[in-house]
């Protein structure tokens, strides 16, 4: 999982490597150290999240490089900004209601033709409602509600457990 | 964004610092460290509720070099010459208004919330 995490500084552009590289590697090398220490399971999860980390911050810098300025959003300093003004531009509601419009006219257009044309001497035969089967339809809901239960058990399971862990590590520390 | 404007009301005037900023620069306010010390104290100031990963940190100190929010130095103390950072002037004034903000919200929320004398 280290030498993992340190191949992928490889991702971050040159430039970016040679200004942080060597810390990055460094204060990698603490935090395997440290995460040595936890349960297997705490392990997985913070050496993931340090993997996720590294891939993201390599993806923002090559944006960063590919657009020669970094922008707002690349690592927001500052909260996401709350507009209180109306969501979209103002051209919008103007263009809706001419799709709109020309909609309206498509269907009243397709009505006339419809009209102005002769009705064929070939009946149609009535149509027939479909067969519907209460019994597979629940059989099937009921089977998707068991594996949706399952997964959400196993993400809470996981989630609890690291969290319990967590306490515990900071419950120790506290007594110390 | 970079920030220019270093009046009072300049400053207030932009959105608040989301928290993993704010608890880098509090971090950088008490004294320089270096990136592990950093991610150390960001966890422990916020009783392990921020954690950041290596790269979320190294994106928001480049960003906050290049803003001069903070200054990069080499550790005369440690043997191995680590880069440490510091807060420049500009970080200090920052994190003082932005305190004064959070300081200003506190005071005015205490106040409405505080039971109404009878």
């Amino acid at each position: 999982m280290a030498t993992l995490s340190r191949y992928l500084l490889y991702l971050y552009p040159a430039t970016h490597r040679m200004e942080f590289g060597e810390e990055m590697s460094e204060v990698l090398r603490e935090r395997q150290s440290e995460f040595g220490k936890r349960g297997a399971l705490a392990r997985w999860i913070l050496s993931g999240r340090e993997m996720g980390g590294l891939l993201q911050g390599a993806a923002q810098e090559h944006l960063r490089a590919a657009k020669g300025l970094y922008s707002w959003e690349e690592f927001p300093i500052r909260r996401i900004r709350m507009r209180t003004e109306f969501r979209f531009p103002k051209a919008t509601p103007v263009l809706m209601t001419v799709i709109l419009g020309a909609v309206v006219m498509a269907i009243e257009k397709a009505r006339a033709i419809q009209l102005s044309v002769p009705p064929s001497h070939q009946q149609v035969p009535p149509i027939q409602s479909a067969n519907f089967t209460v019994l597979p339809s629940f059989a099937l809901l009921f089977v998707m509600g068991c594996v949706v239960g399952a997964i959400a058990w196993a993400v809470a399971y996981a989630l609890r457990k690291s969290g319990v862990q967590r306490l515990e590590e900071l419950k120790a520390g506290r007594k110390l | 964004m970079a920030f220019d404007d270093m009046s009072y009301e300049g400053v207030w005037k932009l959105e608040p610092l989301s928290e993993a900023v704010l608890l880098i620069l509090v971090s950088l306010a008490e004294q320089p460290r270096h990136g592990y010390s950093i991610l150390k104290n960001v966890e422990e100031m916020s009783d392990g509720r921020v954690t950041l990963s290596t790269g979320t940190l190294y994106g928001a100190l480049r960003r906050l070099l290049e803003d001069r929010w903070i200054e990069r130095f080499k550790e005369e103390e440690s043997s191995r010459g680590r880069q440490a950072y510091r807060l420049t002037a500009r970080g200090r004034q920052i994190l003082r208004t932005e305190v004064g903000r959070l300081k200003h919200l506190t005071k005015l929320a205490s106040l409405r919330m505080a039971p109404k004398e009878m």
